[in-house]
C-alpha cells in the first residue's frame, strides 16, 4: 500500500463531491488529487461531514493517518451505509482531493471495500437534482 | 355526626381519591380530550447547574437536588469520572463549547422554549441556539435505529394525561448538567410530561444506564408557562462566542444597522414582476378545515442554489447552478456594482472562511430552504413551523401581529404568515444581515424583507418562491423559485459545530492570504 499522488486530474471526481456546509474549493485543491489505500482506524459518523481515518503506508515505510471527508453522515445513512461497514481494521481504497493547507486531509466521493463493494458518499445536493 | 361535617368529609374523600382528576379538568385539551401542551415554557429549577444538592460556586448558583432520593446512584468508577468532570468543567463541559446539550439537560436550561402539538407530533423549539426536538407520538417507525445523536431519538405515547417519551440512540458526549454528571451511549431516558394545571407541566425523567449507574434514577422539576411571551428570540451560542473573540468578523456595510450607501442606484421597490401564483397540477391534501395539509419531510430541488442563485456552468471551483432566479426575467440578480464585486471576491478560496455556514451558524432566509439538507413542516394550531435538519427552525405564526421592534435583529428574521387561497404567504423582516445566500457568496443585508409563497401543487410537491427586497446590495426586488418535494423520510440531526474539522483549514487558507497581502504591502 503506497501513497500515490496522481498528477493527472481525475475528472471522474467532480469538485462538488461533498459540498455541504463550506466551500469545497476554499478548503480542497482540485490540483492535488490523491489515491489512497489503507486500514480504517476510526469512522466518525458526524455531520455535516463524516470522517474516515485510515493509516496509509508511505514510500519510506512510515505511516500517515489520513482524514478523509465524506458527505454528511445523514446522507451516508440514507444511502444505506451501515455502522459495520467501516469498523477499525477494514481495508479501503479511495480517491479524492487533498486539503490546500497540505495536511493529510482529503475530500472523497466514495470508497471501495476489499471485496470490491463500492459505497458512494456523494453529496447532499445530488439528492436535489 | 352533623350533616355538614358528613358532607365535608365526603368531599375530602372524593378529593383524596381523585386529586389529579380535579386538577386535570382545568388544563387545556385538544378536541379529542388529549392534554394540549402547546405554548411557551421554561424550567423553574437550578438543575441545569447541578442535578444534586449543591452550594454556590463562582459559575453556578446554589440549589437543592431534583433527584428522587437525593443522589445519583453512580457505580464507583463513574463517580470518580464525575468528580474529574466537575473539577475540570470549564474545559470539559460540552456546553462551554456550545455543543448540543442533549436530553434531559436541554429541558432544565434557563432559556424559554416553545412546544407545538399536532395529532402525530409534539415538537419543541428552544431559544438556545435554535435546538429543536421532534417527538413522534403516533407510532411512527424509527427508520435508522442504532445511529447515535446528540439529542437522541424521541418516540412517545399518551398514558392517560401524561406524555411518556422514550429517548434512545443518545451519544456519550453530552453531560446531564454543568457539574459533570454524565451518561454513556447505553442510556435510555424516559420522560413524563404532565400538565398539573394550565400553566405548569410537571417534568420527570428517568435515566437508565447500566454502564454508569447501579439503578435507574429519576429527576423531577416544573416547567412553567411563560404567559406574557409571544415569540422566541435567538441565542446563537457559537456565533456569539466567535463575534466576541474576533473569529467571526463584523461586516459594517451589511450588518444591522448599516445605512443604504449614498452612491447606490436608487432602489426601485415597484420594479418586481407580479408573477401569477403556481396552479395545482393534481389534488392536494387538506386538513379537516379545508386548509392545505403541507405537513411532512421535504427536500428542495434547488438546482445548486447553494452554489449560486444565477445560472452558471461548472467553474473549476464550484459545481454548476441551474439558476433559480425567475425575476428579473434574464435570471441575473440586480446587484449594485459594489455588491457584485463583493460577490465575485467571495468566491476566492481565501473568502471561504467568511461564509457563516462554514462556522456552522444558521443559514438565514431563504438559504435555509436550499442548503442541501432536508426540512420538516408541521402545522400545529395557529402556526406553520419549519424544522431544518441543519438544526435551525422557523416559527411562522398565522395571525395579524406586528413585527418585532426594529432594533431586534435575528439570523432567521421575524416571520408572519397567512393563507391566501391554497398558498401560504410568509412575510419576514428584522434580519441581522450576517448570512450569505450561498457558498458562492451571493450578498444579502439586514435590510432584506422577504415575501415567500408556499403553494402546494400536488400531494407531494410545493412550489416555493421567495421575493427579496434589499435596498443595500440590490437596485430592485428579485424572486427565486424552486420545488420542494415531499418524501417518506424522517428528519435526523446535523450536529455541525461538534465535529467541524473544516473551519481550521479554511482559516489557514485565509490567514495565508492575509500574510501574503501584508508582505506585498
Amino acid at each position: 500500500m503506497k501513497l500515490k499522488i496522481l498528477l493527472t486530474l481525475i475528472t471522474l471526481l467532480s469538485a462538488n463531491s461533498t459540498l455541504a456546509h463550506h466551500s469545497f474549493s476554499a478548503e480542497f485543491d482540485i490540483d492535488k488529487p490523491v489515491s489512497l489505500s489503507g486500514k480504517v482506524t476510526k469512522m466518525q459518523w458526524s455531520n455535516p461531514h463524516g470522517w474516515i481515518y485510515i493509516d496509509v503506508e508511505n514510500a519510506d515505510g512510515s505511516m500517515t493517518n489520513w482524514a478523509l471527508e465524506t458527505s454528511a453522515a445523514n446522507n451516508l445513512i440514507r444511502r444505506g451505509w451501515k455502522r459495520d461497514h467501516l469498523v477499525a481494521g477494514t481495508v479501503i481504497q479511495v480517491q479524492g482531493f487533498q486539503a490546500r493547507n497540505g495536511s493529510a486531509t482529503a475530500n472523497i466521493r466514495g470508497i471501495v471495500l476489499e471485496d470490491g463493494t463500492r459505497l458512494f458518499s456523494g453529496n447532499a445536493d445530488e439528492l436535489t437534482k | 355526626m352533623p350533616r355538614v361535617l358528613k358532607k365535608y368529609l365526603l368531599l375530602n374523600l372524593i378529593l383524596m381519591a381523585f386529586p389529579l382528576a380535579a386538577f386535570a379538568q382545568d388544563i387545556p385539551r385538544t378536541a379529542d380530550g388529549t392534554p394540549f401542551l402547546q405554548g411557551f415554557w421554561q424550567a423553574q429549577t437550578q438543575a441545569a447547574y447541578n442535578l444534586e444538592d449543591h452550594v454556590a460556586h463562582h459559575d453556578m448558583p446554589a440549589g437543592l437536588s431534583v433527584v428522587a432520593g437525593g443522589t445519583i446512584p453512580y457505580q464507583p468508577q463513574a463517580l470518580a469520572r464525575r468528580q474529574n468532570n466537575f473539577e475540570n468543567r470549564a474545559e470539559l463541559d460540552p456546553l462551554n463549547k456550545c455543543f448540543l446539550p442533549g436530553v434531559p439537560r436541554i429541558m432544565a436550561m434557563p432559556w424559554p422554549f416553545q412546544i407545538f402539538q399536532t395529532d402525530e407530533h409534539v415538537a419543541m423549539a428552544f431559544e438556545w441556539t435554535q435546538v429543536f426536538r421532534i417527538i413522534y407520538t403516533a407510532g411512527q417507525e424509527h427508520l435508522y435505529p442504532g445511529f447515535e445523536f446528540w439529542m437522541g431519538d424521541s418516540r412517545a405515547q399518551w398514558e392517560g394525561d401524561t406524555l411518556v417519551v422514550t429517548v434512545s440512540d443518545l451519544n456519550d458526549r453530552t453531560w446531564l448538567d454543568a457539574a459533570g454528571n454524565f451518561h454513556s451511549a447505553a442510556a435510555t431516558i424516559t420522560e413524563r410530561y404532565t400538565l398539573i394545571d394550565k400553566n405548569t407541566i410537571q417534568y420527570q425523567a428517568t435515566i437508565d444506564d447500566p454502564k454508569v449507574y447501579t439503578d435507574p434514577w429519576t429527576i423531577e422539576f416544573p416547567l412553567v408557562r411563560q404567559t406574557e411571551m409571544k415569540r422566541l428570540l435567538e441565542y446563537q451560542c457559537q456565533a456569539e462566542v466567535e463575534e466576541s473573540n474576533g473569529d467571526f468578523e463584523r461586516v459594517d456595510n451589511l450588518w444591522y444597522p448599516a445605512p443604504i450607501p449614498q452612491d447606490n442606484i436608487p432602489f426601485d421597490a415597484d420594479a418586481g414582476a407580479q408573477l401569477p401564483l403556481p396552479e395545482a397540477i393534481s389534488a392536494i391534501e387538506r386538513h379537516d378545515d379545508g386548509t392545505p395539509n403541507i405537513t411532512g419531510y421535504y427536500m428542495s430541488d434547488a438546482g445548486g442554489a447553494n452554489y449560486g442563485l444565477e445560472k452558471r456552468e461548472n467553474l473549476a471551483m464550484f459545481p454548476p447552478a441551474r439558476g433559480v432566479v425567475v425575476d428579473p426575467a434574464d435570471g441575473v440578480l440586480p446587484y449594485q456594482e459594489w455588491a457584485r464585486n463583493e460577490q465575485l471576491e467571495r468566491r476566492e478560496a481565501w473568502r471561504g472562511y467568511d461564509d457563516p455556514t462554514a462556522h456552522c451558524f444558521v443559514a438565514g432566509i431563504p438559504r435555509s430552504h436550499y442548503v442541501p439538507s432536508p426540512f420538516y413542516i408541521l402545522q400545529p394550531p395557529g402556526y406553520v413551523v419549519i424544522f431544518h435538519e441543519r438544526m435551525s427552525y422557523r416559527v411562522i405564526p398565522l395571525d395579524d401581529r406586528n413585527h418585532l421592534p426594529d432594533s431586534v435583529r435575528l439570523w432567521m428574521g421575524d416571520a408572519i404568515g397567512h393563507w391566501q387561497g391554497d398558498t401560504l404567504v410568509v412575510e419576514s423582516s428584522n434580519y441581522n444581515g450576517k448570512a450569505w445566500l450561498n457558498e458562492l457568496g451571493d450578498v444579502i443585508s439586514h435590510a432584506q424583507k422577504v415575501i415567500e409563497t408556499y403553494t402546494p401543487v400536488s400531494e407531494s410537491q410545493i412550489i416555493y418562491r421567495a421575493t427579496v427586497a434589499d435596498p443595500i446590495p440590490y437596485s430592485r426586488p428579485w424572486t427565486i423559485e424552486m420545488p420542494f418535494n415531499q418524501q417518506q423520510e424522517e428528519l435526523l440531526e446535523v450536529a455541525c459545530l461538534e465535529d467541524n474539522n473544516d473551519l481550521g483549514h479554511l482559516k489557514d487558507v485565509r490567514d495565508e492570504h492575509r500574510a501574503l497581502m501584508q508582505q506585498e504591502n
